[in-house]
């Protein structure tokens, strides 16, 4: 079942996802990316709908690019949070978009930050951040294991011990996780160079 | 079809030197912004710049603590009430200002577009509109007013004075036809060519804000026609950093008299120099 | 038509008089019109159905090798009855190019038609053949238009481009999976427990056939919506070829031997003796 996570750290934010596509009781691929990286400097994790994950975030990925490309300068990641709550605002009363969003960004005067928005479109800027059925688990633990001053090395240890209570705990858990981090240096796969 | 004989009869005609004259051939298409003359020119616009070429001044200045602009009201009759508020600046958002040169009306509409613009970014984005995507947004209406049919262009330029967190202090001139640039320093309104040949004379890099001050108010003291420079007949403002929050303030009619007394130009330009 | 019943709504003593007029406004206001049905949940639940048959299909596709291979059932089923053992599955949207259907049977070839015209355009607007995953996302990008009209497609891209080959999961809830092997249908599950156990890269195009055409045979077997003929084909780097089409009956005896069973329980005479 779905599991989308994300945290804030010392210097970098940090999010992880699920990698499997389910389609009621098949597994389709256990290898889908559900962390697209919308630029240089920012994550969007996503969870629900098939469909709507993907149209989505790949519809915020390109209004992102094209507001850089329009005026060479990105968009903050607040300022990229608020605008994908608006679009899911505005799709809520006509065709909403069932997905849940954690959006991560570096920014350069303001360092990492981690957003929560949900499908109904409300939005939190947080520490740390959890949707789908493995939320209850990575919740709680991250409640009790975070600080705000972790390491990348902390937190990657923390998001393993996340993993391994879902895939114990969890009935019907995803074998596989994907884990991204956006820090100065910008986003990439945790594990990648 | 009509429109078409017209456009072919001056080559015919082109032979007398009545003809060839600026004046006849404007005439066959300054009644139309959105069509060329066979020199390329488009008349509408250019009548509009006229037309500014005419107006009360304003000069802007870009300091290294903030920006300046400086504008000069035309008091056209003793018993014209001179208004509590600014008549040639504007506050479009906490972080943007402008100065006004040309038809007040135009000018009224362009400043609330661009007002609605500034909080329809904020509404998307939570942050305050970058300055140069403010400019450009207003200038892209003045554009589509020079080339969609049946419309008269806007008959205004304006001095935008801003701060944003990526660029910092920033001043732009824009002009009637949609064009418009980033300057450190420029003049618009009358005798705009005289103050700008000035300014670039004068104008130091690194200058402060107060330096700034006393040079618009110099250069606007020598281009201005009246006889002598007074509170009533000047307009102040600044855009400036107080504690890191940015600042939009109107200079008081007291505190300019000050100044003007301060700089050593409430004299007549002549007397001056 | 049938109008909702609010009459448990109304106020048993009428508000103000018994004006008509104000009544009829109010109930006009609260009603809009139904279809006539005594039992309207049933009735919508029924016209779903029709428009969206059951996925009673069997469908699969796996890379190797050697290429693509793709397999299908063929019957069609509505509700309990057969309305057809001889569908065509596996529609050829151009020579290097098949999709399968499963859902809706006028869904899937409507838009498998729609797909191989936009294929056939991209090609002469390009001078290349479509790559596989644009032509999935070109289907996936219009079934997601559609997205909550009803449409029913569960269908699989699968081809030869200049990339090598590739397979793509495409469904009409906007769901497009990259992957290297998939089923769909109500037969899937069966299909997969064959193929996952029977999956090799390096099979040669005999062994992949022999295993997509044992997936369908087992998958009809347990699936009572799936049966017909077993279809498979091959994409490789020429293009794709029809390797054979079995009758599931006949595959029976082939992959299913009937066994001498001893018989369960001999029937012992009671009276009598």
């Amino acid at each position: 079942m779905e599991s989308v996570f994300g945290l804030v750290g010392k210097d970098f934010a940090i999010v992880v996802a699920d990698s499997s596509a389910v389609h009621s009781i098949l597994v389709h691929k256990t290898n889908e990316d559900k962390i697209m990286l919308l630029d240089s400097h920012k994550l969007m994790g996503a969870s629900g709908e098939t469909g709507d994950r993907a149209q989505f975030t790949e519809y915020i990925q390109k209004n992102v690019a094209l507001y850089q490309f329009r005026n060479g300068i990105p968009l903050t990641t607040a300022a990229a949070a608020n605008f994908t709550r608006g679009e899911l605002a505005t799709a809520l009363r006509k065709n909403p978009y069932m997905v849940n969003i954690i959006l991560a960004g570096y920014d350069k005067d303001i360092g990492p930050s981690v957003y929560f928005i949900d499908y109904i479109a409300s939005l939190h800027k947080v520490d740390k951040a959890a949707f789908g059925y493995g939320s209850y688990f990575a919740l709680s633990m991250m409640d009790r294991h975070y600080r705000k001053d972790m390491t990348v090395e902390e937190a990657v240890d923390l998001v393993d011990k996340i993993i391994m209570e879902i895939r114990s705990r969890l009935v019907v858990a995803p074998p596989n996780f994907v884990i991204k981090i956006v820090d100065k240096d910008g986003a990439r796969e945790y594990g990648l160079a | 079809m009509q429109d078409y004989t017209e456009i072919q009869s001056p080559v015919k005609s082109c032979d007398t030197e009545d003809d060839l004259s600026p004046i006849r051939m404007s005439r066959r298409y300054d009644s139309r912004t959105t069509i060329f003359s066979p020199e390329g020119r488009l008349y509408q616009v250019e009548y509009a710049m006229e037309a500014i070429g005419n107006a009360g001044s304003a000069i802007g200045i870009l300091s290294k603590d903030g920006v300046v602009l400086v504008g000069e009201k035309k008091v056209t009759s003793k018993l014209l009430q001179t208004s509590a508020s600014t008549e040639k600046m504007y506050k479009i958002d906490d972080h943007v200002a402008c100065a006004v040169a040309g038809i007040m009306s135009d000018a009224n509409i362009l400043i609330n577009t661009a007002r609605v613009q500034a909080q329809r970014y904020t509404y998307a984005y939570q942050e305050p509109m970058p300055v140069e995507q403010l400019v450009q947004s207003l200038c892209d209406t003045k554009q589509g007013y020079t080339q969609f049919g049946g419309l008269r262009p806007f008959g205004v330029s304006f001095l935008f004075a801003g701060w944003d967190k990526n660029y910092g202090f920033q001043l732009y001139m824009s002009d009637p036809s949609g064009n418009y640039s980033g300057w450190k320093a420029a003049a618009i309104g009358s005798n705009n060519q005289a103050a700008q040949s000035m300014l670039k004379q004068d104008y130091k890099d690194e200058i402060t804000r107060e330096e700034a001050v006393q040079l618009a108010l110099k250069v606007l003291s020598k281009t201005m026609d009246s006889t002598s420079l007074t509170s009533e007949k000047l307009e102040l403002a600044e855009v400036f950093l107080s504690n890191g929050i940015v600042k939009y303030q109107v200079c008081s009619s007291g505190a300019l008299s000050k100044l003007l007394v301060k700089f050593g130009v409430t004299q007549p330009a002549a007397d001056a120099s | 038509m049938m109008k909702i019943d609010f009459s448990g709504l109304d106020a048993s003593v009428p508000l103000c008089g018994n004006t008509d007029e104000l009544c009829n406004e109010i109930s006009t206001e609260q009603k809009f019109e139904l279809p006539t049905a005594a039992d309207f949940d049933g009735f919508q639940r029924e016209a779903v159905q029709m428009v969206k048959p059951a996925k009673g299909t069997t469908t699969l596709a796996f890379i190797f090798k050697e290429g693509v291979m793709v397999a299908a059932d063929s019957r069609a089923s509505m509700g309990g009855y057969i309305s057809s053992q001889t569908v065509k599955k596996i529609i050829e949207i151009n020579p290097y190019m098949l999709g399968t259907m499963a859902g809706g049977a006028a869904d899937c070839q409507f838009w498998h038609r729609n797909l191989g015209v936009k294929c056939r355009l991209h090609e002469l607007a390009n001078k290349r053949r479509i790559s596989v995953t644009g032509a999935s996302k070109l289907l996936a990008n219009i079934l997601y238009s559609y997205r909550g009209m009803g449409l029913s497609v569960g269908t699989m891209i699968a081809g030869w481009d200049e990339t090598g080959p590739g397979l793509y999961y495409v469904d009409s809830e906007g769901g497009r999976l990259k992957g290297t092997r998939f089923s769909v249908g109500s037969g899937s599950p069966y299909a997969y427990g064959i193929l996952d156990s029977g999956y090799r890269f390096d099979m040669s195009v005999e062994e992949g056939a022999e295993l997509a055409r044992r997936a369908i045979y087992h998958a009809t077997f347990r699936d009572g919506a799936s049966g017909g003929v077993a279809t498979v084909y091959h994409v490789g780097p020429n293009g794709w070829k029809k390797l054979s089409g079995d009758d599931v009956g006949e595959l029976h005896y082939l992959y299913y031997p009937v066994e001498p069973a001893s018989v369960e329980q001999e029937m012992t005479e009671v009276s009598g003796l």
